[in-house]
């Protein structure tokens, strides 16, 4: 970096290791741009070259040392300037000296603890970076690099179904299923709605997937709700006895694993919010949480080797075309009211047709 | 065009507007090989069907634009989905169309995927199918739901699994026929709900609409039911035991009318008639479980019709319980539907006797048994006068025309045991049209009804013909038709007969007694037809005097039963008639020379002549009975002359004592006759001239009498005829002087008489008669008598 013109400057460049095989993915900037960053798992190593090239060839370079940071932070948009670090690891590339040619310094963080996954949402942002320093007197010339984490979670030990019922007294009782309560990012939501009372005319039913991004803690929190999707179910109106089909991949929406009190700063939860509409454009919504999880790689890489088990017979979920049992047992869960949106507004514009491939 | 139909049409209009953009968008894209965005297009042109502002019939034209353009990718996906090395996998595909948002374009191209998926990949066939059959549930609006479902099927067509089912296979991804059966029964069952869920939409003021839009619907959920029908490897157990109370099962739970009474015909009419017969059974019993307002009749009568027919033309031995399985489900169909119209009742019976008559015809008991559960069915509605302007009636009345017109032969009805007690039940002019059908089929097919027992019922059957009922109407019927009713039933009489003379008596014996119970207007037109038939059976053992021993005591017999048959009509205040029928017994007896039959021809005469004494006054009548009379004593030749001559004398004098003067003329003027050509039992003729002669003269002294000149000429030239015809007969008592006289008297008077037609008739009488003589003078017959000193001297009169 100069300032004036005059003195010696110099460009870093930070090569990573192994990028060629490594995955990229697309990151949101806060402005809006995409860009393709390197993917990065928990415990593994971060190792590279940084090359730095003299801008003036034959003059040298005086420093007060070179070093490399590898940096794990949270940063708040509503608290800009501070972030907070919950890792950060740093190597000294070269002691105080002078550089009189380009040079390049191997370097490597060796099984480096990651322990969160990367998170950009509308309040808050949770990135790695690998940033390089060369210190000198007046202004360090510095270098970030963003890394990408994905956090990998092995199959959930308990993973039941959700099976609910759920109605308004004497106008519209129903029962739902979905048949798990974790689903990782490539999974299929395959369930059935079963209308045991229906009083009401009811014009539709859709399920949309919410995201509620909490940050700040006692009277600064604030939640966020997003809807990254909406996805009709029903069309027309059901008379008693009916089941409705769900089958909803969630491949293609932009997901992110449920994260819970990320070092205390934040948390992302999932919701799938059932609403039916009547014909007065009424809306009528039950919203129940689900656990979404990243599924190691090697599985990730099988989700597109199709067996039919994306088709409702083959899946070890509900069948449509088998009347739900209605057995009373004392893990039943009791009726729950359902919601009803007052002077709720028209659905609105109908969600886009297809998720950006 | 109504406001709705324009504002239709514009609705319409636009949604097809948009329909061509996108789909040219689409057509494009795909051109392009850029399959995402083809898709998106495919996706909003699909959008359109999403609409609830369109009626059926316009919903009907959009669908079947949109899917003509889908056609355009399901073709462009087969050829690309065909290459080795896509670069996509159809199962790929099958994911991403679901990401549509909307539920009607998302099942749209998941049909469409999921064909090219089946047909490049037969694979996972069954699984699909089930699959989007499956999904499909996602629309529960009637109408987007019904087409959907179509487009389905219509899609299904081609690919359904149609390999025999195998029990003992290994189960294939492919599917058997099992599985379309599965497929289409489920899409059957889905869109039936649909459909009939339209019925309980929207105001109720607006039904009729409803059921206007429900009616143009319902081939798409019979479609179902052809496509079943289409499966080559549906066997008769397939069927049996899945196909047809899969059907079944969701006709009877849907609890529609309209529904019910579609698909019922439907299964008759898509379904061969050997599935039919090996199901029969099971599908009455269905039919006893459809709700109030079916019409099962139809139902079942469409079915009997196929099978009867079926069964003419493919007779086996599975088709041998085809009447008693149809005639129990009638009877319990009959019993457990209580709101069932009597009339529809009668009229199921009529198509199963439409079946007994067209594939059992040697079967009456058949006939017989359909009788007697129609009896039952009135007994138990206590049903004893069915009227006859009521539907019940009509359809009665058709299944007792039936054997009749089947049969042509009275006889055969005659047979059925429960005819006669179904017949009871019409009131009686129910009746009476009945009695008018048998006694026709009977004439027109010469059915003769040979013993007395077969009279006795038929009789019995046609009372209301033969004799007053009770419940008759109080109105006396219009006298032409009455007349030929009775017309009718007399020539009927002619067809009670019998080869055997001694089995014939008792017929008429028989007949006679239900006639004789007619009453004074009927026996006129009946009881003379006995008669006949008796005289004619009385000629009958005259011809087998030799076979027959008792011949003559059976003739006496005979004619006393004509005796009393005709004093029932002497009773019944009848004159004329009983007269000539008497004189013609007389003829009859004067013929069959049994022993004694003088004195029973002597009865007769006698009778006829003590009626005319008695009991004919108009002296019209008179004239002509006396004519009669006279006419018949001239062909007796069974009389002594102890007998004959008080005859002919009395009828002298009865001529004389004629109250009018020409009728006393002619009178006499025929009573001569007795005295030349009347025969005594020796048979030679009278041939009394001088008492012709007095007679005659007698005549010529009425005539003298009348006081009308134009009557006195023609009388006189009738006299003159007279003398010339005795004169030509040679009776010598007759002179030319005689006719010179009296051809002098009529010439002189004939100036008098005064122009007119009828002085013109009497004096071309007169001329013909004298023509006559002349032609006599001229040429003289060769043995002929004389005409000399006969004057013709003054022809030529005008």
């Amino acid at each position: 970096m100069s300032f004036f013109g005059f003195g010696q400057s110099a460009d870093i460049d930070i090569v990573l290791d192994g990028t060629e095989n490594r995955q990229r993915v697309g990151v949101k900037t806060e402005d809006g741009k995409k860009e393709g960053y390197l993917v990065y798992y928990d415990g593994e190593s971060v190792s590279g070259k940084v090359n730095i090239t003299l801008k003036k060839p034959g003059y040298k370079l005086e420093h007060q040392g070179i070093k490399i940071e590898f940096s794990g932070q949270i940063e708040l948009y509503y608290d800009r300037g501070n972030h907070y670090e919950f890792t950060s690891l740093t190597k000294e590339l070269a002691r105080p000296g002078e550089l009189t040619q380009n040079t390049s310094y191997p370097f490597e963080f060796l099984n480096v603890e990651k322990p969160f996954e990367s998170y950009t949402g509308s309040n808050v942002r949770l990135r790695y970076l690998l940033r390089v320093t060369i210190v000198r007197r007046i202004s360090d010339t510095v270098k970030e690099l963003d890394l990408v984490v994905h956090t990998l979670s092995s199959y959930p030990d308990m993973n039941n179904s959700i099976k609910m019922e759920v109605g308004i007294e004497d106008c519209l009782h129903i029962e739902f299923e979905y048949n798990k309560c974790k689903y990782h990012l490539k999974d299929v939501i395959v369930g059935k709605i079963y209308f045991l009372l229906v009083r009401i005319k009811l014009k539709h039913m859709e399920i949309a997937i919410i995201k509620k991004e909490t940050t700040g803690t006692g009277a600064n929190m604030f939640t966020e709700s997003d809807t990254i999707a909406k996805y009709e179910i029903m069309d027309g109106a059901p008379v008693r006895g009916e089941s409705i089909p769900i089958r909803v991949f969630l491949a293609g929406y932009e997901l992110t694993p449920t994260m819970k009190d990320i070092n205390k700063k934040f948390s992302v939860k999932y919701y799938l919010n059932l609403v039916l509409m009547d014909e007065e454009d009424r809306r009528y919504f039950k919203q129940q949480e689900i656990t979404l999880w990243r599924k190691g790689e090697k599985a990730h890489s099988q989700a597109t080797n199709h067996q039919p088990s994306h088709l409702v017979s083959k899946e070890g979920g509900p069948k449509g075309s088998e009347p739900m049992q209605r057995v009373p047992e004392p893990s039943d869960p009791p009726v729950e009211e359902m919601k009803r949106e007052v002077n709720s507004p028209p659905l609105s514009s109908p969600p886009e047709i297809f998720p950006d491939e | 065009m109504t406001p709705q139909l324009e504002e239709q049409e514009k609705l319409l209009e636009e949604a097809m507007t948009n329909v061509r953009f996108q789909a040219h968008q689409m057509k494009m894209s795909l051109d392009k090989q850029k399959l995402m965005d083809g898709l998106k297009h495919a996706s909003s042109m699909l959008s359109e069907l999403r609409t609830s502002l369109l009626s059926p019939k316009s919903y009907y034209e959009l669908y079947m634009t949109i899917t003509d353009e889908l056609r355009y990718l399901e073709s462009y996906l087969l050829e690309e989905f065909r290459k080795e090395q896509k670069d996509r996998k159809i199962p790929d595909l099958y994911e991403i169309v679901q990401y549509a948002g909307n539920i009607v374009p998302r099942l749209y191209l998941l049909i469409t995927v999921g064909l090219v998926h089946i047909q490049t990949n037969s694979s996972s066939k069954k699984d699909l199918m089930k699959d989007l059959v499956e999904m499909c549930r996602g629309v529960q609006h009637p109408l987007r739901g019904l087409f959907l479902r179509n487009y389905l099927l219509q899609c299904m067509r081609n690919v359904l699994p149609d390999t025999p089912d195998d029990p003992n296979a290994a189960e294939t991804p492919e599917g058997t026929v099992r599985d379309s059966i599965d497929f289409v029964l489920m899409n059957f069952a889905e869109m039936n709900k649909l459909w009939v869920r339209m019925q309980h939409q929207g105001h109720s003021r607006e039904r009729e609409r409803r059921e206007q839009e429900r009616e143009e619907l319902k081939i798409l959920v019979g479609t179902n039911l052809v496509r079943l029908s289409q499966l080559d490897s549906v066997s008769l157990d397939l069927y049996k035991k899945l196909v047809l109370p899969g059907i079944l099962e969701q006709v009877v739970s849907c609890r529609d009318a309209i529904a019910q009474e579609y698909l019922m015909e439907c299964i008759i009419q898509v379904f061969p008639d050997e599935l039919h017969l090996a199901t029969l059974s099971a599908f009455l019993k269905s039919c006893s479980e459809l709700q109030a307002g079916v019409n099962v009749k139809n139902v079942i009568i469409s079915l009997m019709n196929r099978l009867a027919t079926f069964t003419q033309k493919n007779p086996s031995p599975e088709t041998a319980q085809l009447f008693d399985i149809f005639s129990d489900q009638i009877a319990s169909i009959i019993q457990c539907r209580h709101e069932m119209l009597v009339e529809d009742m009668v009229s199921l019976e009529v198509s199963l006797l439409d079946l007994a008559l067209k594939c059992y015809p040697d079967r009456i008991d058949y006939v017989d048994k359909v009788m007697e559960s129609t009896v039952a069915i009135f007994e138990k509605l206590s049903l004893d006068r069915i009227e006859y302007y009521s539907a019940t009636s009509r359809e009665l009345t058709r299944l007792m025309k039936i054997p009749i017109d089947e049969y042509n032969d009275v006889l055969r009805v005659l047979e059925l045991e429960h005819y006669i007690r179904l017949l009871v039940c019409f009131d009686y002019q129910g009746r009476s049209a009945i009695a008018s059908a048998l006694v026709n089929s009977a004439l027109e097919n010469g059915t003769l009804i040979s013993t007395p027992e077969q009279v006795d019922a038929i009789l019995s059957m046609i009372s209301p013909m033969v004799t007053d009922q009770e419940d008759q109407p109080s109105a006396d019927p219009d006298p032409e038709d009455f007349a030929e009713e009775q017309g009718q039933l007399g020539r009927f009489i002619h067809h009670l007969k019998s080869e055997n003379p001694d089995q014939q008596y008792l017929i008429l014996s028989a007949a006679r007694k239900h006639f004789g119970r007619g009453g004074p207007k009927r026996i006129k037109h009946t009881l003379p037809s006995i008669v006949f038939q008796a005289y004619q059976l009385a000629f009958t053992y005259s011809a087998i005097r030799e076979l027959d021993p008792n011949w003559e005591k059976k003739c006496i017999k005979i004619f006393q039963f004509c005796h009393q048959t005709i004093t029932a009509l002497v009773k019944a205040e009848y004159y004329e008639l009983p007269l000539r029928l008497f004189l013609q017994g007389a003829l009859a007896i004067n013929n069959i020379d049994f022993n004694g039959y003088e004195n029973v021809a002597y009865e007769f005469f006698s009778q006829a002549f003590s009626l005319y004494e008695e009991d004919i006054s108009e002296s019209k009548a008179q004239l002509v009975a006396l004519t009669l009379i006279i006419g018949v004593f001239e062909r007796l030749s069974c009389f002594s002359a102890e007998n004959a001559e008080p005859i002919c004398t009395q009828c002298a004098l009865a001529a004389s004592k004629l109250l009018k003067k020409p009728d006393q003329a002619r009178a006499v003027a025929v009573s001569a006759h007795l005295f030349w050509s009347g025969k005594t039992n020796d048979g030679k003729e009278m041939l009394n001239g001088p008492k012709v002669v007095e007679c005659l003269k007698k005549v010529a002294r009425i005539v003298s009498h009348c006081m009308d000149l134009s009557v006195q000429v023609q009388l006189y030239t009738e006299l003159l005829n007279s003398y010339i015809y005795f004169y030509e007969k040679g009776n010598d008592a007759i002179t030319v002087d005689l006719l010179n006289d009296l051809i002098g008297k009529i010439r002189s008077e004939l100036p008098n008489l005064e122009n007119s037609d009828e002085t013109d008739q009497i004096i071309s009488h007169f001329n013909n008669s004298l023509e006559h003589l002349r032609n006599r003078v001229e040429c003289p017959e060769s043995e002929g008598i004389s005409y000399k000193g006969l004057n013709l001297n003054f022809f030529g009169l005008k």
